[in-house]
């Protein structure tokens, strides 16, 4: 089982607050991989620190086995990563399609893409296949819609298909299943298992760990920006550790 | 067509290039207060090709559009660092240090102005501007409007999705500047003479004033914000000294009531129609680049 | 020589400092460019000229100009700033700017585009100090600039009013968590810094001993510019800003020439901009986070 994404020894602080400390875990190519641990332990920012929005103090990220520590968020995207947010950003400005052709950019090559004004051709290739994503997710019906005015789990899973428009072969989620009704979160999975058939690797923020029991079979904890366990969602749980770090929150 | 029409639309005319030059940034959410720079830089170059050099106008006008876009280009990178309100206040200052410089370029006249010698007439100007156009609505078309479009929502993400942000960004001020210089070879052109206080900051802002007054949701906004700052204070005319007091009051009460500008996406403006379902999310009024990041911090 | 001139410098200067911490109290507090502001330096001006002219005597006269620049100041707050909350940025800005318009054309209207003469308030004397020659207006404008500056730097640290004004510029939605009333004190900012303004408008007519309906731009975006050159939102920016930019100004003419000014002075704001985005003493930009 190779690694496509290893984190080693990753460490960063802000504003002398240690958040995530010489922490390493990998996840494994074309399997799903839960990130799980009370609010505050650092999911987030090791999100952050993968897709390069921050810059580890320490450690390294190496993805297929190539150093990408240094290299600019920008660039992520075309080696592969790309990520979906928390509290669901998508461009307001922007319908649902618009936001997915921004999506489509890593697959873009050159000024002549960038220029041609391709907008005026009805059923454009790059429009086709955004529309095509959304009918996967069962979303078709929204495609021109503006983002505004979208209830929270259609924006949310809007989000999700304009990461994996990418064509990035890790896409880390950040909890897609918060916020979703029952019927949503059955869609979500359906994606996601579809996702998986193309050999998509996953790496995934979740609270809900049905959902995590489900989707995913590799689970890493982290409490206070360190790994607490690692293994699989069973066995985690029984964890003492990990039962006292989700106690101690509770309590 | 009257000499007072023909005129009128040739100001018109200049009103909505320069309208463009403020546009293309403006999309991106750059607020470029320093337009009247670039128009400078372009008008004195083009008049000096056609005066001392023996250039045509076709060749010289354009030229001073590049002048200007390089101009742009060259400050565009130090500039483009500062962001927000800062980079307004940059363009703003850019373009009263050019036309300050001009004013006392001995070559160019310094302060008494620069004749100039080449005419172009009403027909050259309404060409240009249509050709101009054409080009604005063709560039409306491709990934770079919609890119400049993201950029304005949510710079974060664009640059997550692999966008080079500040290039787009530096494009966009750049083109904006050769549509600025265009039209201001143009203009020294069409009025036979240049004067560096003609380019001063209330043009700079007054053209910011009716791009915000059409709105930069379409690709339509600045022809209808260039017509209307244009043609209202014409037919304010009668009010004598008070029709600039009516129009005053009139953007304060368009920017208090519509404050997203007088034409907006959706309805008819787009080929599609998606008017139905997208005009909610228009009118309410989306929260501010700062409210939405603000919020987003909490999460670790 | 050159120390004469130096004197003169920080004396323009008192007056662009006044209009800087204006604009330095807008951007810094409410984070908007209040580009009505030249407008409200005019105001102060003209109608303390026009009140003057009406038989009043002077200290009523700028009474009055002072109270209808705050008149001016409260409606720019309720349809350009209030109304456009969390919209577009650019909106407030463009409003504001609305009202600038507005201002200078009713003035238009009102006294017509000339200069108009300004009576001397000050008394005719000077202070010799060495070989140094101040003038009495230009003592009174410094004076005056220097209490309000320190008058207003004094309550905005150390009294429990300053610390709710200082509260709001954190952050708007803490102040109103922390149940400071926003909803009054926000028209009080756009007061004070009106008056501000007012008074810079009254202080360059004293020296000056002239005024129009567009005297406010150019010392308006001179003002922008010492705001900018201190450090967006310091108030002892503003002032660096406002004697630097004064200092500019009067050694150019003096060694330059007249027309080099605007080359000089937003050429420095420029380099200053490039090198130093935050200024001279603001804080660096926050970073975006996500």
């Amino acid at each position: 089982m190779t690694a496509l994404l290893a984190i080693e020894h990753l460490s960063i602080a802000f504003g002398g607050l240690q958040v995530v400390q010489d922490l390493s875990f990998t996840v494994p190519k074309g399997r799903a991989t839960a990130l799980i641990g009370p609010n505050g332990a650092g999911k987030t920012t090791v999100f952050n620190l993968v897709s390069g929005v921050y810059s580890p103090t320490g450690g390294r990220i190496l993805l297929a086995g190539r150093d990408i520590t240094a290299l600019p968020s920008r660039q992520r995207i075309r080696h592969g990563i790309a990520r979906s947010f928390q509290n669901v950003r998508l461009m307001d400005h922007l319908s649902v399609v618009e936001n997915l052709l921004v999506g489509q950019h890593a697959t873009t090559r050159g000024l002549r893409d960038l220029l041609v004004p391709f907008r005026l051709v009805p059923n454009h290739r790059w429009r086709r296949e955004a529309i095509d994503a959304l009918a996967e997710a069962g979303l078709a019906a929204y495609a021109d819609a503006g983002v505004g005015g979208l209830p929270y789990g259609i924006r949310k899973r809007v989000d999700l298909v304009r990461a994996t428009l990418s064509g990035a072969s890790l896409l880390m989620l950040d909890e897609p299943a918060a916020g979703l009704n029952p019927t949503e979160t059955n869609a979500l999975r359906d994606h996601l298992a579809l996702l998986r058939g193309r050999g998509v690797t996953l790496l995934v923020v979740e609270h809900d760990m049905q959902f995590v029991g489900e989707v995913c079979e590799h689970v890493v904890v982290l409490d206070f920006g360190q790994k607490l366990a690692e293994g699989t969602l069973a066995q985690v749980q029984r964890d003492e550790r990990v039962r006292a770090a989700y106690l101690g929150q509770a309590a | 067509m009257t000499g007072y029409q023909s005129g009128l639309l040739v100001i018109l005319c200049f009103n909505v290039i320069a309208a463009y030059a403020v546009y293309l940034p403006m999309a991106a959410g750059q607020l470029n207060l320093g337009v009247a720079g670039f128009m400078a830089t372009g008008a004195y170059a083009a008049a000096y090709l056609t005066n001392e050099a023996g250039w045509s106008i076709g060749a010289a006008v354009p030229a001073g559009g590049a002048c200007a876009g390089l101009l742009a280009l060259l400050v565009a990178v130090p500039i483009l660092r500062t962001q927000g309100i800062y980079l307004a206040l940059a363009t703003f200052a850019l373009g009263q240090v050019i036309a300050a410089i001009f004013l006392n370029l001995d070559v160019v006249g310094g302060a008494a102005g620069y004749p100039v010698s080449a005419y172009a007439g009403p027909g050259a100007v309404f060409a240009a501007t249509a050709a101009i156009l054409a080009a604005m609505l063709l560039l409306s078309r491709t990934r770079f409007a919609l890119y400049l479009t993201a950029i304005k929502s949510d710079p974060v993400v664009t640059d997550l999705m692999g966008v080079n942000v500040r290039a787009v960004q530096v494009g966009a001020l750049t083109l904006g500047a050769v549509i600025g210089g265009l039209g201001g070879g143009l203009y020294g052109h069409h009025f036979s003479f240049v004067e560096a206080q003609h380019f001063n900051v209330a043009l700079s802002i007054f053209t910011v004033l009716y791009v915000l007054l059409g709105g930069v949701q379409t690709v339509w906004g600045p022809l209808v914000g260039g017509a209307f700052f244009t043609l209202l204070p014409e037919v304010l005319r009668a009010g004598g000294g008070w029709r600039y007091v009516l129009f005053a009051l009139l953007i304060i009460g368009v920017m208090a009531l519509r404050p997203q500008g007088l034409v907006t996406a959706g309805a008819h403006w787009r080929p599609r129609r998606r008017a139905a379902s997208r005009a909610p999310s228009r009118t309410s009024g989306h929260p501010g680049p700062e409210t939405r990041l603000s919020t987003e911090v909490s999460g670790s | 020589m050159i120390a004469q001139q130096l004197v003169n410098g920080l004396m323009l200067g008192a007056i662009y400092v006044l209009v800087a911490v204006s604009f330095t109290l807008s951007i810094g507090i409410l984070n908007f460019l209040n580009f009505s502001i030249p407008g409200l330096f005019m105001v102060g001006g003209m109608v303390t000229w026009i009140l003057i002219g009406k038989g009043l005597h002077w200290g009523l006269a700028i009474l009055g100009a002072v109270a209808a620049a705050g008149l001016v100041a409260l409606a720019v707050e309720r349809l350009s700033y209030r109304r456009s909350q969390a919209r577009e940025p650019e909106v407030p800005l463009v409003s504001s700017l609305g009202f600038l318009v507005l201002l200078e054309n009713l003035a238009l209207v009102g006294a017509g585009s000339d200069q108009q003469a300004f009576p001397a308030l000050v008394p005719d004397f000077n202070l010799r100090i060495g070989g140094l020659v101040v003038g009495g207006a230009q003592l009174v404008s410094l004076a005056v600039a220097l209490t309000l500056v320190v008058a207003i730097s004094v309550v905005l640290s150390r009294t429990s009013l300053g610390r709710q004004v200082r509260s709001i510029a954190e952050s708007r939605e803490t102040a109103v968590i922390l149940g400071i009333d926003v909803g009054r004190l926000v028209p009080g900012i756009f007061i004070l810094s009106a008056v501000f303004t007012a008074l810079g408008g009254v202080l360059f007519a004293l020296n000056y001993l002239q005024v129009s309906p567009f005297m406010g731009e150019g010392v308006g975006f001179k003002g922008v510019a010492a705001m900018i050159l201190g450090g967006m939102g310091s108030i002892w920016g503003a002032v660096a800003g406002g004697l630097l930019i004064g200092l500019t100004e009067v050694l150019s003419i003096t060694y330059l020439g007249a027309d080099v000014v605007n080359v000089t002075v937003y050429g420095l704001l420029l380099a200053v901009m490039v090198l130093r985005p935050q200024g001279l003493f603001g804080r660096p930009p926050a970073r975006e986070k996500l």
